[in-house]
């Protein structure tokens, strides 16, 4: 995991501002009454494309793929959540949001899990 | 000849690479690069050189020979060339035609280059030639990832970012392996998507004492 302040602030900004975006987008494209697995289809895809593009813009302060990658499995994560959920039950962009912002930092917290058992418990550079 | 369409790619891309990598992908990765560097020593090749970014993590007083296949990268490095500690000296090549000679080289370092390459066994195995029996391949990649949805996600984002610089779905260590390369260590940076690869080119002595040690077994066999 990723132990400088400045990275790990930047990984949460990211996450949660993608989530949230998407989650707003998901609100704002899927109609209550849509089948819901087309809505997590759609919204998976939209949520993909437009948080890669995103990530290029936070890429530039924060790094490259430890950037892109999460934010990728944000936004397309996001995307599926709000998206299906708005298809069965109608939310306001702030829920839209909200939803969205919390499922960024879980997929962060995944990520950096998942990165954790991959690397191990070393700061960067691996000295340690 | 040079690929002159990757040529002109990244000739595109010299602009504005410092914006897209300076800030924040070159400091994320400072200290591994300068921890993977720091094992410089003898007659070094590195590429590609980009815009000279990663001179900041080279150890300082080395003698080293780098290469890009874009002029336009060579031309913005050249200040960072010119503040270097030691001695860089900087061509334009492709890496597919290296116009060195055969075992030219102690070791031999990439940084995001195999993402970029557009035949990477092919690359590899100019470098396998320019580098001495017992040379040193030390690289600082990106990769694919083997893990769904990983995998799905970086195939989707080479469908983008193919068209403007690199590919986000290479398989480098299979690629390593597949040149002739004998794989000393894969470090994972994150995930197992950015890592760290050391690699050696046998020398002629292993090969030898193998091919001895093999005759030396089917002779007491017999």
């Amino acid at each position: 995991m990723e132990h400088r302040l400045y990275f790990v602030l930047g990984d949460l900004l990211t996450n949660i501002v993608i989530g949230s975006l998407i989650g707003i987008l998901a609100v704002t494209v899927v109609s209550t009454g849509w089948n819901m697995w087309l809505a997590m289809l759609l919204m998976m895809i939209i949520g993909m494309a437009l948080s890669l593009l995103a990530a290029v813009a936070f890429g530039i302060f924060f790094g490259a793929m430890e950037v892109m990658v999460p934010a990728m499995q944000s936004g397309m994560m996001s995307g599926m959540v709000v998206g299906m959920w708005q298809a069965m039950s109608p939310l306001s962009a702030g829920q839209g949001a909200i939803i969205g912002g919390i499922v960024g930092l879980v997929m962060l917290n995944i990520i950096w899990v998942a990165n954790t058992a991959l690397r191990g418990l070393r700061p960067a550079g691996g000295v340690s | 000849m040079v690929d002159l369409h990757t040529q002109r790619k990244w000739d595109k891309a010299a602009s504005a690479f410092d914006l897209m990598s300076g800030m924040g992908a070159e400091r994320r990765w400072l200290p591994h690069k300068q921890k993977l560097f720091g094992n410089m020593q003898g007659k070094v090749l590195f590429l590609a050189l980009g815009t000279g970014l990663d001179i900041a993590a080279f150890p300082p007083g080395q003698d080293i020979t780098a290469i890009d296949i874009s002029p336009e990268m060579i031309k913005r490095a050249r200040a960072r060339m010119d503040d270097y500690s030691g001695s860089i000296t900087a061509e334009v090549m492709d890496v597919h035609e290296l116009r060195f000679e055969d075992g030219q080289f102690d070791q031999i370092y990439t940084s995001c280059t195999f993402c970029s390459v557009p035949r990477p066994v092919a690359g590899l195995t100019a470098l396998k030639r320019v580098l001495k029996p017992g040379g040193e391949l030390f690289m600082f990649e990106h990769t694919g990832s083997k893990y769904f949805p990983l995998n799905l996600s970086m195939k989707f984002m080479s469908i983008i970012t193919e068209k403007l610089g690199p590919s986000m779905d290479r398989h480098t260590v299979d690629n390593v392996k597949q040149a002739g390369f004998h794989i000393v260590e894969v470090e994972h940076v994150f995930l197992d998507v950015v890592k760290i690869i050391k690699a050696r080119k046998d020398s002629n002595n292993v090969v030898d004492m193998t091919e001895s040690i093999s005759n030396t077994h089917s002779a007491l066999t017999t």
